[in-house]
């Protein structure tokens, strides 16, 4: 988990020049594991889309009275 | 003053009758505002509503409007109606401080949509209230201009973003109050003080000249005491507008209208999985009176199973840190101290966050917003669930910057419940459905299709018909 955190926090400086803000900053970013676990989970779910998707369209496409 | 009026405080009124009565000549704008101010004397050194007030410019705007009704001249629907709005929609040549200190001396040029449609039918402003910095947490801690209190219970959270808007609208303050919501902001505080809040479909209402925090997720709607209230406000500022080019072009129905007649043979949904999740028996108690009461309304209450909440929700976890992030690179760079420790804090994991991840997560939101509405929607009409799942914490239970390790867990349980209708980009009210053992308010969330504001305003006016939580006064009035 340490090792992790040094990473994420070094990544973020060298690609963002942010610098951890402080303790709370810190622990989300330790957090960040729960996201990966997250995402590792909803693989397989995505295909290869030819198409664009739109949001805005759905919006519409599912709207009261479609 | 009219004696129809004379045994109530105006303040009391709802919008709609204050609109009214000013129109009609019961009473006059100044008064309305002078008893407005009188609550806020009264109440706002506790609670901190406020960021900033405009006491003579609004006396100058309700003279204006007392004379333009004794000279016949036009009346719009707000006409008369003084009015203070989450310090974060811009007015040009006035002060709008975003809650922060980076942007407390922040003078914008040009004015937002949806003040400017509010002002066209009468409504004036008389100051900012008070807001999460950036809008950026759903309790209402405050590093510089200080919490917000709950008007109900002082050491509780009001809920946020907008946290001024709730306290200020529950303590009679201002007869509605613009709110923004991003994963929760109108909705939390609107439950937490125990109002009327509306988070309306993504790109029904303009944006242009309203603080951004996600360009993805941002909504502007009303809190009101009522839901006539929010629907009289909504049928103003929804709608295209060319200087917000993701607006919608849907046009917009005439939602007071909508709220006539009954809900009778309307499937209404309680959901049973992820909306319950830890929820506290309060408020789990709450909902299913608040389902009996639409029953008996004629409402069909189905208990149903919702699919996609795993990932819904993993998705919206990342969409507005990564957009809050990247909005304020700059400010994190140069000036992080300069933000609550909960502010930079939660932005700072934004930037570690893979660009596929967050593409991933905008390009499922078409895909899987059709897929919730198909398996959902083709059931029932509207969803209930609590809008927030447990009663309400306290400010200090709740505050990452003094507070041990783990209270941010605490502090992000709060929006559980509401960010998922980001995700979805789907309307949702909350209206109060009753109390705490605490005496604060819990607050029942009514979500409909894309574009489905008549409905669940509909049901909520229903509901506010045969209930009277709604119209309760918090103790901080007494």
């Amino acid at each position: 988990m340490e090792d992790f955190s040094k990473a994420t926090e070094a990544m973020i400086a060298t690609w963002h020049g942010v610098q951890p803000p402080n303790d709370p900053g810190r622990r989300l970013v330790a957090d960040l594991v729960h996201t990966i676990r997250a995402f590792e989970k909803l693989r397989g779910t995505i295909q290869f889309e030819d198409e664009p998707a739109s949001f805005e369209s759905a919006l519409l496409a599912t709207k009261e009275g479609a | 003053m009219m004696s129809s009026l004379s045994n109530i405080s105006l303040a009391d009124l709802s919008l709609v009758e204050a609109a009214d009565a000013v129109r009609t000549g019961q009473t006059t704008s100044l008064e309305l505002l002078n008893a407005c101010w009188a609550n806020l004397e009264k109440a706002n050194g506790r609670l901190n509503a406020t960021i900033w007030l405009d006491r003579e410019g609004a006396q100058e705007s309700a003279r204006a409007a007392d004379a333009a009704v004794r000279a016949g001249g036009k009346i719009g629907k707000l006409h008369g109606v003084p009015m203070a709005h989450k310090d974060m929609y811009y007015q040009a040549g006035k002060l709008s401080t975003c809650g922060s200190n980076l942007r407390k001396n922040f003078v914008p040029t040009y004015t937002a949509t949806v003040i400017e449609r509010m002002a066209a039918e009468g409504a004036y402003i008389y100051g900012g209230l008070n807001m999460a910095e950036f809008a950026q947490n759903p309790t209402g801690h405050n590093k510089t201009f200080l919490d917000c209190h709950n008007p109900w219970n002082l050491p509780y959270i009001t809920g946020g973003s907008s946290s001024g808007s709730g306290a200020a609208v529950a303590a009679r303050m201002t007869y509605a109050a613009l709110g923004s919501d991003t994963g929760g902001s109108i909705r939390l505080p609107a439950a937490a003080c125990g109002v009327t809040g509306i988070k309306p479909t993504q790109t029904r209402v303009s944006r242009y000249g309203a603080m951004p925090l996600s360009f993805s997720c941002d909504n502007v709607g009303p809190l009101t005491r009522t839901a006539r209230d929010c629907a009289r406000i909504l049928g103003i500022i929804a709608g295209h507008d060319p200087r917000d080019p993701t607006s919608a072009r849907e046009p917009v129905p005439d939602y007071e209208a909508a709220l006539d007649g009954d809900i009778r043979g309307m499937r209404i949904g309680l959901t049973e999985t992820y909306f319950l999740d830890g929820a506290d028996a309060p408020v789990i108690a709450a909902l299913e009176q608040a389902a009996k009461v639409l029953a008996a309304r004629g409402a069909i209450i189905t208990r149903i199973k919702l699919p996609l909440m795993e990932a819904i929700s993993t998705y919206m976890s990342i969409i507005s840190r990564v957009e809050a992030a990247t909005i304020h690179a700059q400010w994190m760079r140069e000036n992080s101290q300069e933000y609550g420790q909960h502010i930079s804090g939660r932005m700072y994991p934004g930037y570690a966050i893979p660009a596929p991840y967050y593409v991933e997560a905008l390009s499922r939101r078409g895909p899987l917003l059709k897929a919730f509405a198909q398996d959902v929607f083709s059931n029932v009409d509207a969803l209930i669930n609590p809008t927030i799942p447990t009663c309400l914490p306290t400010l200090e239970e709740t505050d990452i910057d003094h507070g041990p390790p783990g209270t941010e867990h605490a502090f992000l349980a709060v929006s559980a419940n509401t960010r998922p209708y980001n995700y979805l980009g789907l309307p949702v009210i909350s209206v109060n459905c009753g109390f705490d053992p605490n005496g604060l308010p819990i607050g029942l969330q009514i979500a409909g299709r894309p574009f489905g504001e008549s409905r669940i305003l509909k049901i909520a006016e229903a509901y506010q018909r045969d209930t009277d939580f709604h119209t309760r006064r918090p103790p901080v009035l007494a």
